[in-house]
């Protein structure tokens, strides 16, 4: 029975990790389908953490701060977007350059605003719900109950998203500017217009991933509280090949190492322990990635 | 032919200049902006940050120190952007080399300054050059990104020290993480007293001189510049881009490394745990503002250093959050990688400035 608890509390926390590497690695695959590498998502999410912790203090409302922290993920991706698509830089610098911003002006406003070192205050959040009758589902129940309204729709958004990709006109044809924009272009697609998109995209999606860890894990802000996350879903994104249901299994991998991590803090040093999740995925990137990359259009720009 | 490559040259160099010149004024006055947003004086804010910083010994001496480590992780990231990689790993390269250096220091015992010192150096430039070995090779064999292996090694290497220096090499008379104090052979020679300004700058001048010749003069500098422009063009000239990409990445983290060292030998005798205050990422800001260019780091770095003194200064006075650094070094990067947005935003200046003045024509001729 004891056992029992200990691995569906295990598994409630490994989806409860999961939500914000779930989210920004959807993200990364639309951006990565329109053929716009997926670098900057950890900036988006730092952007989309501190501004729904903003948007809620300001508003009193968790959901407002959902939103602004999505609005904001969108904001910051168009920097990413502005300098890749438009003015043709390297999408590695111009992701880099979403990173370091968001990790610079973070810390800044967080100074003007809340005059507080490293973090923010409370704020309104997401609570768990009361979900009596999840509960009476066996098994899983227990396992669902604990989870947050946000994780929900997540659940559907990784359904929309897969069906958006590969069920629709619009997914068809951005993946079409992915793998081509050349071809693209000719048959009379506006290339520029579906890679701004799926920049939006992973825009959004990364910034409710980052509402996520502030909003609904957490009541505040932290500074640098992604702390790699958004580079973890760019290797779950190149590990689950840039399939909403591929990043889905990645996701849950991360979020697993990440949630047991924190059960052996009290046994090895936790320095040692918190380092485990970027050594896997350190080992993940050079031995079972590879070489895996996106479509075959990844950085092209349509020649006039 | 000779004078067209060397006037093409002067071109391009002229138009890298424009462009770093413009990106540091840009992003000054955004600068200025955010600290007049935050509610401050922002002419008084660069005032005190410039005149303390250019205008004193004490505040120059802290600048050129602020600067030095700065001046090593630009290099690094330059050298290694010249192969069209790009290094995000000096800050944990930085970690490794304080590290090595601070437990050569500590546990070598007996031996002169004369050989100790360049001992604990030389053990840094191995380890950080052999970290950035491995992550090249990783990339030649598996064609891993190296952005996202650096940037989960500096976060390995960080937690791993960190562990290092609060578990068993802790100094154990020390309430913080830090190991034990270096000996007096291994530490390195103050030049103003008082300071935490070192010979370590001159360290750094003679490698950015060397590198730089290397580039311009030798054959290997040659194959490097050739793999940067055009990867192609190397294959077919018979270039081992392999080897160029290997060496020259490890060059980059082994030059990473020994600006940690310098700290743990020239400013904290010790491995102190989270010591660097962003070091590696200034390097990147650094570097594309020094158009890439090993000697043009140095000045890029002392800039850099400048506004960091004045800020650490501005910090024990004022309330104006120093953070707004960061923000600069940040809009400098984004200006420097997109050349065409300075140029959009001239034109857009212009464009007003026309607009303006024919407003005002409009307005006499009414009169």
């Amino acid at each position: 029975m004891l056992n029992m608890n200990l691995i569906s509390s295990i598994l409630a926390s490994t989806l409860r990790s999961s939500v914000p590497l779930i989210l920004a690695s959807m993200g990364g695959c639309f951006s990565t389908k329109a053929g716009v590498s997926d670098l900057g998502l950890e900036g988006m999410m730092l952007a989309g953490s501190f501004f729904a912790v903003l948007g809620s203090w300001f508003s009193g409302n968790a959901w407002i701060g959902l939103f602004t922290g999505i609005l904001f993920g969108i904001i910051i991706s168009m920097l990413h977007a502005v300098m890749h698509i438009t003015y043709k830089v390297n999408a590695s610098i111009s992701g880099m350059c979403v990173n370091l911003l968001a990790s610079a002006i973070t810390p800044l406003l967080l100074e003007i605003v809340f005059h507080m070192g490293g973090k923010s205050v409370a704020v309104a959040a997401f609570e768990k719900p009361d979900g009596i009758w999840i509960k009476k589902i066996p098994v899983i129940g227990p396992i669902l109950a604990s989870q947050n309204i946000l994780f929900f729709i997540t659940i559907v958004l990784v359904a929309a998203g897969w069906i958006f990709l590969y069920k629709t006109k619009i997914g068809l044809r951005m993946r079409m500017v992915g793998e081509n924009p050349q071809a693209a272009s000719t048959v009379g697609l506006n290339v520029n217009r579906y890679k701004y998109f799926g920049v939006a995209a992973s825009g959004a999606l990364a910034g409710f991933g980052g509402a996520y860890l502030s909003l609904g894990q957490m009541n505040l802000f932290v500074e640098n509280m992604t702390s790699g996350r958004g580079y973890i879903a760019v290797v779950i994104d190149a590990f689950g090949r840039y399939n909403p249901a591929g990043v889905l299994a990645g996701s849950l991998f991360f979020g697993f190492f990440d949630s047991v991590q924190t059960m052996f803090q009290s046994v090895f040093p936790s320095q040692l322990v918190m380092m485990t999740p970027y050594v896997i995925t350190l080992f993940v990137i050079i031995f079972v990635v590879k070489g895996g990359r996106g479509p075959a259009g990844m950085g092209k720009h349509v020649e006039l | 032919m000779g004078d067209d490559a060397k006037s093409a040259k002067s071109v391009e160099w002229r138009k890298s200049m424009t462009t770093s010149f413009f990106a540091l004024l840009f992003s000054l006055i955004i600068g200025m902006i955010l600290i007049q947003a935050s509610g401050y004086s922002a002419i008084e804010s660069y005032k005190a940050i410039f005149g303390v910083s250019l205008g004193t010994v004490k505040g120059f001496a802290l600048s050129l120190s602020q600067a030095t480590p700065i001046m090593f992780t630009g290099i690094s990231f330059a050298l290694a952007y010249k192969v069209r990689m790009i290094n995000t790993g000096a800050e944990g390269q930085l970690y490794a080399g304080a590290m090595t250096a601070a437990l050569i220091g500590a546990y070598v015992t007996g031996i002169p300054g004369i050989i100790h010192v360049p001992l604990a150096l030389f053990c840094a430039f191995i380890v950080g050059g052999v970290i950035a070995g491995l992550v090249a090779l990783a990339k030649i064999r598996f064609n891993a990104n190296e952005i996202i292996m650096t940037l989960m090694l500096n976060d390995i290497i960080k937690f791993f020290t960190s562990y290092l220096a609060n578990g068993p090499l802790k100094d154990a008379q020390s309430g913080i993480g830090q190991t034990i104090r270096i000996q007096e052979s291994a530490q390195l020679t103050k030049l103003i007293p008082q300071t935490q300004l070192t010979s370590a700058i001159f360290l750094v001048i003679l490698i950015a001189i060397i590198l730089q010749l290397m580039l311009n003069k030798t054959v290997f500098g040659y194959e490097i510049k050739v793999t940067g422009f055009n990867l192609k063009a190397a294959k077919v000239a018979g270039i081992s881009v392999a080897r160029t990409y290997l060496i020259t990445f490890a060059l980059s983290g082994a030059v990473a490394a020994l600006g940690g060292a310098v700290v743990a030998l020239g400013v904290n005798y010790r491995f102190v745990d989270g010591f660097s205050s962003g070091y590696g990422f200034s390097g990147i800001s650094v570097a594309a503002l020094a158009a890439y260019s090993p000697v043009g780091a140095i000045l890029s770095a002392f800039l850099v250093g400048v506004l960091r003194a004045g800020t650490i200064t501005l910090n024990r006075t004022t309330r104006i959050p120093v953070e707004f650094v960061d923000v600069i070094q940040v809009l400098v990067i984004i200006f420097v990688a997109a050349p065409a947005l300075i140029h959009s935003i001239l034109r857009w200046l212009k464009a007003f400035r026309i607009h303006r003045r024919s407003k005002e024509l409009g307005g006499a001729e009414r009169c």
